[in-house]
């Protein structure tokens, strides 16, 4: 009874010393450094934005931003901007400190110098010029929807197309409208300027009519889950509940 | 030789301590008891002589002021050559220390050896468990980075509970209203001065009872301890049946105690030392703390409990389980020893050790708080869902990031999990339902009600819809939603 007990016991020691015999030489443990000081564009990029815009910058539910027309579009300032106070109204976050968020000037300006160095392109040019990602001219809604009818309806008309669902733009800003159809979303299949409009590009005017024409299908109660029914006049059922 | 014989007659003469010393090594024991069950109270006394030692020499570098606790953990880490060893003994040693005292103290119980007329040998090595949690918490306070930040934040707010005093009790724990410079130096002096003190000598009452009264002897069915008798049937038992402790009793102690030092050191090396986590500092709140190990079930339990019960539970729970550990010896300080005889010490001892480890599971793998940047940060929803979705359902997908539902909820394998997976909820739950989830919330999800616009709810909830298997259709409702479409035209 008792040899056996000892004989356990040597053996539970000859295993512990057995593992001590493969050592880590230095003890891996970093110091944990303050949240504010990371400056690493995959750390920064990966806790922050990879859930929206896709772990390489493609494939997630927002805009892709691993797209060199994108990078092209957006100016440094645009894109300090855009990280450091988000889009208003819609589902992008503010992330700079000066707007309530958690990273500091240091680390946006990281993130915008790592999305250059990773995804954008020194050496794109266009046959055309590129249509400026803000523009001064003024939207024409009718040429805008005889536009939309025929360089969009071809793809954009199947159920899973809407993307004059008045709930989807109310939803997202004009900037980003234009954003897209400028940049185009590679990711999912939806054509930039240069081929958007069947083999022609399309001019500053054209995407500024195209937005307007969408910008005006929003309603003023958006987001009814059964349209008919509050069109009938009923109330939806969660407009009651509230 | 007998130079050096002189010398020791010079001092023993003075001294007087070599009789009792040798007496003491030359006390029988009862033969039974030189077991391998019997070796917990030295292997925790082996440990304390480490903390010490291993104490005294962290006490050389470590710098117990508010701004250069964490700095100087750091240089013993990564500059001192063996100062993470070092740190890694001292914190696997408390570790170890809380476990074989526990153990320890089970066996006791187990044994009945807390009986006449052991009871005060009992009633000290209570104290002695108090102290040596007390000194594990003083310990992870001494660490004074996030997770000693927010344990000693807990530690107060269980404090301010008291009814009264509360305030002022809290008040006199951190050296001021908040956790600050104070705080450490106080928890300092009781890490090193105070607690240690007072075990030492409580050890050595403790350890000196044990010898004066001799090891309890092996529990047998039938042999009822009665405080006439006992001491005349031990004398007996161990001059009949007994053997010298040393060296018949104690070369099981330094083995089992080599043992357990041996596996303190294999920890340190192979875990390393535990933290310094972050820097202690209230404004970082992107930090999940967690207590260590032996105050994980009371985490487990103030999770489960209603928030009503808490109070109640922290102040009186405490003092119920304290005063019964005391009363202990003095109820039951008579009667049989063997287990055998003793259902209801089995049936609490085992309860209690079940809960522990059940709760002590619990409190390690319950995924308490949610997944703080899942919403942001981390593998994005798979493209199967988004590549066909419409542009509505996409946009659902976003909301559902930006209004946090992922840090509670996962899909595909990521996210947290205070709530179900939602894989498949198109399968389990209507329009209508996750309508009403997402607005009205329930058990521990939050009422998004107020938080969102109907645009956002909308496409949220046609988001979800699309949630479902392949090859499996959305449930039953999703006929309508198939008719109208979700995007509602
Ligand atoms: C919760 C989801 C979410 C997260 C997280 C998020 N974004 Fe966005 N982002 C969006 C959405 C939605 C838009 C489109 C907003 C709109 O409608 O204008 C957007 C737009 C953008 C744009 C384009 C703006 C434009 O002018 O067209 C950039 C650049 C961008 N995000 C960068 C980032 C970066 C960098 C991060 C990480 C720091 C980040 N986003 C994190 C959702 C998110
Ligand atoms: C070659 C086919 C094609 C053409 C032409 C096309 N699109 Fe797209 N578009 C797509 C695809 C594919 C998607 C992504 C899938 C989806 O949203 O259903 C998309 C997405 C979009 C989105 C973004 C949806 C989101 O999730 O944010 C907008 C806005 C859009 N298209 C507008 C237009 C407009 C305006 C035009 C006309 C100038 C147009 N598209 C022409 C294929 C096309
Ligand atoms: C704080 C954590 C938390 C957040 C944030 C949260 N939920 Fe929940 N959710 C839960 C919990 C917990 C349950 C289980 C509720 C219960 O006990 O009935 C749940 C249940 C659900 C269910 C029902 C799942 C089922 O299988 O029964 C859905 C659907 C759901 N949540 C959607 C959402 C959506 C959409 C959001 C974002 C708007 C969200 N949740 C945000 C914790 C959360």
């Amino acid at each position: 009874m008792h040899r056996a007990h000892s004989v356990s016991l040597l053996a539970v020691c000859s295993i512990l010393i057995g593992c001590a015999s493969h050592l880590p030489t230095m003890n891996s443990v970093q110091p944990v450094p303050r949240p504010d000081q990371i400056v690493s564009f995959d750390r920064l990029y990966g806790e922050n934005c990879s859930a929206c815009h896709g772990a390489n910058g493609q494939d997630g539910p927002a805009i892709d931003l691993n797209n060199a027309v994108l990078q092209q579009l957006l100016d440094d300032a645009t894109l300090h901007r855009v990280i450091r106070d988000g889009v208003p109204g819609t589902q992008m976050p503010a992330f700079g400190e000066s707007a309530g968020g958690m990273l500091t000037d240091a680390q946006v300006d990281a993130l915008v110098a790592g999305m250059r160095r990773r995804w954008a392109s020194a050496s794109l040019v266009h046959p055309v010029q590129m249509p400026p990602y803000t523009s001064t001219l003024t939207g024409n809604t009718a040429r805008g929807q005889q536009l939309y009818q025929s360089d969009c309806r071809s793809c954009h008309s199947g159920r899973r197309q809407q993307v004059t669902d008045p709930t989807y733009l109310a939803l997202v800003s004009e900037q980003a409208l234009r954003t897209i159809l400028i940049a185009g979303r590679p990711d999912l299949g939806h054509p930039g300027w240069l081929t958007v409009g069947g083999g022609r590009a399309i001019t500053d005017q054209d995407v500024t009519d195209l937005v307007a024409y969408l910008v005006s299908l929003r309603v003023a109660t958006p987001g009814q889950p059964y349209p008919e029914q509050s069109e009938t006049g009923k109330t939806a059922p969660h407009t009651q509940e509230k | 030789m007998s130079r050096l014989k002189q010398i020791y007659s010079w001092l023993d003469h003075r001294l007087q301590l070599g009789k009792p010393l040798i007496e003491m090594a030359e006390h029988p024991i009862p033969n039974r008891t030189a077991s391998w069950w019997y070796v917990f109270g030295s292997a925790a006394f082996t440990l304390l002589l480490l903390q010490i030692v291993t104490g005294i020499l962290l006490a050389l570098v470590y710098v117990p002021s508010a701004g250069e606790a964490w700095n100087s953990l750091n240089f013993l880490n990564h500059q001192l050559t063996l100062g993470w060893f070092l740190r890694a003994m001292h914190g696997w040693g408390s570790n170890f220390m809380v476990a074989v005292v526990l153990i320890h103290m089970a066996q006791v119980f187990l044994f009945g050896a807390y009986k006449y007329p052991r009871e005060f040998t009992w009633t000290l090595g209570v104290f002695l468990l108090l102290m040596t949690l007390g000194m594990a918490f003083t310990g992870q306070v001494m660490r004074f980075d996030q997770d000693a930040y927010w344990g000693l934040g807990i530690g107060a707010s269980i404090v301010s509970r008291v009814p009264w005093v509360g305030g002022s009790l809290v008040h006199m724990m951190l050296g001021g209203p908040i956790i600050a410079g104070a705080t450490l130096s106080r928890f300092f002096t009781l890490h090193v001065f105070v607690i240690p003190g007072l075990m030492l000598v409580f050890t050595f009452l403790h350890v000196w009872m044990v010898l004066k009264l001799g090891i309890n002897e092996w529990p047998m069915p039938g042999r009822v301890v009665r405080r006439s008798t006992y001491m005349a049937e031990y004398h007996e038992l161990t001059t009949r049946d007994g053997l010298p402790f040393v060296p018949g009793g104690v070369w099981k102690d330094a083995v089992f105690s080599a043992a357990i030092i041996a596996a303190v050191a294999v920890c340190a090396v192979v875990f390393g030392p535990f933290g310094p986590s972050g820097q202690p500092d209230p404004t970082i709140i992107q930090t999940v703390p967690k207590p260590d190990f032996f105050f994980l079930w009371l985490y487990a339990v103030l999770s489960y409990l209603p928030p009503s019960l808490e109070t109640p539970f922290l102040l009186i729970a405490p003092v119920l389980g304290i005063a019964a550990l005391l009363g202990l010896p003095f109820y039951a300080a008579e009667g049989e020893k063997s287990w055998h005889r003793r259902p209801i010490a089995i049936l609490v001892l085992t309860t209690v050790a079940v809960s522990f480890g059940v709760l002590t599971h619990l409190g390690t793998y319950t995924p308490w708080s949610p997944h703080m940047d899942a919403w942001s940060g981390g593998p994005s929803i798979p493209a199967r869902f988004l590549h066909t979705a419409s542009p509505l359902e996409r946009e659902g997908a976003v909301v559902f990031q930006a209004k946090q539902c992922r840090n509670c909820h996962s899909i595909a394998g990521y996210g947290g999990q205070r709530g179900p997976a939602l894989d498949d909820i198109a399968t389990r739950m209507t329009k209508d339902q996750l309508i009403r989830q997402v607005l009205q919330g329930g058990g521990n999800m939050p009422a998004y009600g107020k938080n969102l616009s109907p645009s956002e709810v909308t496409a949220l909830v046609s988001f979800l819809e699309t949630l479902h298997p392949a090859n499996e259709p959305a449930a039953a409702d999703a006929a309508q939603a198939a008719a109208t479409g979700p995007s509602g035209h």
